[in-house]
């Protein structure tokens, strides 16, 4: 029988991605949403095939589009922008124009899904809510995130990441007992794992209405989906346990924490099972702790006084190891080690290049750029990216020709009159300064030929 | 929706005017009634899932999407149980099993087979497997095809079976191979996707603050078992659409980092990695947490006009000059992004948390009406716990926590209804967590033609 991993290896050639199918091929998305919480719904959707048109205030764009880490911009774009919305089609259109709303219902039509993101009731207000898209498209899976909920009575509150972690309880769990700091998750998780949950209900709907030909209203709270990650309520209600902070230990097994080495690196280790810290014990030459009746039964050794000791006997024994020979020794005898990594070390892995979930990205607007891949890899229908982010209105008149079938002198006229419009001069809306918008074929109503 | 008389107070522009007020009331009532997951279709009534992971938390938190929006789900244990069942905080039990065990018991059945020494039970594993859309393991990758119960050999009888494999690096590439022997857990998983290297204090600060520091709940875990559910719910869109399987492979050490996306793409650009930088934020400022008199509160208003707002609510418009626009704001040199950190702080405690929100809000909801553009929308919010959380009115009325029992362990408070949905939401419609409780069942459901 041929080898596994050989095998594997055909099954996922991540180099064969662009030749398979996409799951969500023809299904249309109006993406209204803002930021990172519902623009990382709809973009799942389009890393898998749907045709996601995102609209934004023209010479105003996404909020998010300036918004780069230490104010670094990359190409006259905001780097980071470029993995929240792939794939996706750039319209830029005055909500507040009275012929914008023809355009909007025309595209509400024809849409399979609508996400928005304004603070709950806006999209209600402005008369692109379910019970007005309801109306004119009743298969329509409307997606509408917020902080709190559409409903309740903290519903109109304005909310960000950080005030859903702060919500859910997630912001009181990190950092080290009896100071006074508690840290914020980084990278805007609380934007991100709502968002995947998002495209999780959306996903979950699209099912439901290929079996029954009904549409849904999906009502997803930021701070209601980062509490489906905790453990801490039930701890508490059942056994009056306020876990609150614990430095770099995990409550939950033992030993398991992030140490220091003798070559100044960085490693977490972790027992999860009996088995585990067997291995453990026998790395550390440590065999007696095994016969000490403190440590032989997974409770009593998870006990605080007993898991303190023992986390003592690893900072110890890392202190005077390197980091290379341990992680050799994991490997080895079976426990969990990892070196923790920041940025640079994740971009430089050839794992994750190899492995496709860190992508040396070829756009023909900007070039090679570096971005994460999907955090599951399908064998038959990948995810894949077919191009990054572009400036503000970019598709608007492929989008109004391609799927209203609006005349290129129509089209022109909404220029004219300014329903629809593009990005001025700041960083994040426009394009590179070198690209040359003239030549560009989609940009021109799509037309092939001329570059 | 808010006490007695009291009225609804506004925050978004748009939203302020009677007769959109009218319009929400009867929205938001319509949208509670609507909400209520009880009597209502599930999406995966017809698909069964068979859950053989672990010694891993992310197979069992995986199973436990798919039990929520209603798949027949079957934990297929080893006859002592999946160590999992022991992986609690500090030892906190309930007759043997662990409080993260209870919370993820949702709509299960527990079935034991012995798939690493028995022949007989992979026989009857690979049968339910002809019959089943899901197969979630969490095995050394190829251990499970040299059984002859791998995707390879499962999906020859059943070319529709959707085969979700977890592993720390996964079941493809070279590394794949090296490290297949290489058990996880989650605090592995957060260091080796990038969360801890961003937590903690700048470098000049004592050890052991300076250090990366780990998530306090368990991210690494919970965003691999959402990945493999996500992953596995597209694939359950294609089967439905064409008949067709597939494998779906997550690397617990991509989870973090692929689920936020910003670290490798920062690496790239930067060339560099980014330093801790404490409770500031690489983009956003103010953004983050200050100390009040009696607690904590979050503070968010980096927009130019949110922060404007927030010194004249502190009283610190002569900062205004010096701390304009955003850039001035980027804290790049944190010594002195610390200086308007501490400036802040000087004010947040001279009041309660409830007097600052309070404070905040009254100045939102009245620059929300006004015509005049730019009136900004400070918010400052108290930082609550999880037991805060658990007494919150606003969860209560949307059934965030719902009691339920367990045949073992008796009552319990879990969290559910994480998402709403008005035709076909998530539910839980029974926990528990006994090993080996539904053998009998499962045989007569599924095996009994074997």
């Amino acid at each position: 029988m041929e080898d596994y991993f050989s095998y594997t290896a055909k099954l996922f050639n991540p180099s064969e991605t662009t030749q398979k199918p996409e799951v969500l091929k023809g299904l249309r998305v109006l993406d209204f949403s803002h930021v990172i919480f519902g623009p990382t719904a709809t973009r799942i959707m389009a890393n898998y095939g749907a045709e996601v048109i995102k609209l934004e205030l023209p010479f105003h764009g996404d909020l998010w589009r300036p918004a780069t880490y230490w104010g670094k911009y990359w190409k006259h774009s905001n780097p980071l922008w470029h993995f929240v919305t792939q794939n996706k089609y750039f319209v830029g259109l005055d909500l507040k124009h009275p012929g914008a709303k023809d355009i909007i219902y025309r595209l509400a039509q024809m849409c399979d899904v609508v996400a928005e993101n304004f603070a709950p009731g806006t999209a209600e207000a402005w008369g692109v809510g379910y019970t007005q898209i309801s109306k004119i498209n009743p298969k329509v899976i409307y997606l509408s995130c917020s902080t709190y909920g559409q409903y309740g009575p903290l519903r109109f509150y304005p909310g960000w990441d950080l005030l859903a972690q702060a919500a859910s309880g997630v912001l009181s769990l990190t950092g080290y007992p009896d100071t006074e700091k508690f840290y914020k998750l980084p990278d805007y998780l609380g934007d991100f794992i709502p968002g995947n949950f998002g495209a999780l209900a959306i996903l979950m709907a699209l099912y439901f209405r290929n079996k029954t030909g009904k549409g849904q209203y999906i009502d997803l709270a930021q701070s209601e989906a980062l509490m489906r990650l905790l453990f801490h309520f039930t701890a508490f209600k059942q056994s009056g346990m306020d876990i609150g902070r614990t430095a770099n230990t995990d409550p939950t097994m033992v030993p398991a924490s992030i140490f220091k080495t003798r070559d100044g690196k960085f490693i977490a280790l972790a027992c999860a099972t009996e088995k585990q810290f067997e291995a453990l014990c026998g790395a550390m030459g440590k065999e007696d702790l095994l016969k000490n009746a403190a440590y032989t039964d997974p409770f009593e050794r998870l006990k605080p006084g007993n898991a303190k000791a023992l986390n003592g006997f690893v900072t110890e024994w890392v202190k005077g190891q390197d980091l290379e020979p341990m992680i050799g020794l994991a490997k080895e005898r079976g426990f969990p080690a990892a070196e923790v990594l920041d940025d640079y070390q994740l971009y430089q892995d050839p794992w994750r290049r190899k492995r496709g979930s860190v992508i040396l990205f070829n756009d023909e607007m900007y070039g090679e750029i570096i971005l994460a891949g999907p955090s599951a890899q399908l064998s038959k229908t990948p995810s894949r990216t077919k191009w990054i982010a572009r400036p503000v209105g970019y598709h608007n008149r492929l989008v109004l020709k391609k799927f209203l079938g609006l005349s290129e002198e129509e089209i022109a006229g909404l220029e004219k009159k300014k329903v629809i419009g593009t990005f001025d001069d700041r960083p994040g809306l426009k394009p590179p300064v070198y690209y040359n918008l003239a030549e560009d074929p989609i940009f021109n109503y799509g037309r092939e030929g001329k570059k | 929706m808010s006490g007695k008389g009291e009225k609804e107070q506004v925050y978004a522009r748009y939203v302020a005017s009677g007769k959109t007020q009218e319009h929400l009331a009867s929205w938001g009532k319509t949208l509670a009634e609507v909400m209520n997951p009880e009597g209502k279709p599930e999406v995966l009534d017809e698909v069964l899932v068979l859950d053989v992971s672990q010694e891993n938390f992310s197979g069992i938190i995986a199973a436990s999407f798919f039990a929520e929006f209603g798949a027949e789900v079957i934990k297929v244990e080893p006859p002592q149980g999946d160590p999992m069942r022991q992986v609690t905080p500090y030892g906190a039990n309930v007759k043997g099993v662990g409080i993260p065990f209870l919370v993820e018991g949702r709509n299960k059945r527990y079935m034991t087979l012995d798939l690493k020494n028995s022949e007989q039970d992979r026989k009857d594993f690979a049968w339910l497997a002809g019959k089943a859309a899901v197969v979630i393991e969490t095995f050394a990758p190829g251990d499970m095809d040299s059984w002859g119960i791998g995707y390879r050999q499962l999906s020859q009888q059943n070319p529709g079976l959707i085969y979700i494999a977890i592993s720390p690096y996964g079941h493809y590439t070279e590394k794949a191979k090296e490290f297949a022997r290489q058990p996880d857990a989650d605090i592995t998983c957060q260091a080796g996707s990038g969360l801890p290297a961003q937590v903690g204090d700048p470098a000049n600060a004592p050890e052991p603050y300076n250090w990366p520091l780990k998530a306090g709940m368990w991210a690494g875990w919970y965003i691999s078992g959402l990945s493999a559910a996500l992953g596995g719910t597209v694939a359950l869109v294609h089967r439905q659409k064409t008949g067709e399987g597939q494998m779906v492979d997550i690397a617990t050490m991509d989870a973090y980092a692929n689920m936020v996306g910003f670290p490798p793409t920062i690496g790239y650009t930067w060339e560099k990695a980014r330093p801790r930088i404490g409770v500031l934020d690489f983009i956003l400022y103010p953004y983050g947490l200050w100390k009040c008199k009696d607690g904590y509160v979050v503070i968010a208003a980096p927009r130019d006009h949110d922060f404007r707002a927030l010194l004249k609510i502190l009283g610190l418009w002569h900062l205004e000059d010096d701390w304009r626009h955003t850039p001035d704001r980027i804290p790049d040199v944190v010594d002195q992004a610390m200086i308007l950190y501490k400036a802040i702080e000087e004010k947040t405690l001279q009041y309660s948390a409830d007097q600052l929100v309070k404070m905040a809000l009254t100045y939102s909801a009245k620059s929300a009406r006004s015509k005049w553009r730019g009136g900004g929308v400070p918010i400052v919010m108290k930082m609550m716990t999880p037991p805060m959380t658990l007494e919150s009115k606003q969860f209560a009325i949307r059934k965030v926590f719902q009691e339920v029992e367990d045949e073992n362990a008796g009552k319990f408070v879990i969290n559910t209804n994480f998402v709403k949905m008005s035709e076909s939401p998530p539910r839980i419609k029974w926990v528990s967590s006994t090993v080996g409780k539904d053998n009998e069942y499962v045989r007569k459901k599924y095996l009994q033609d074997r």
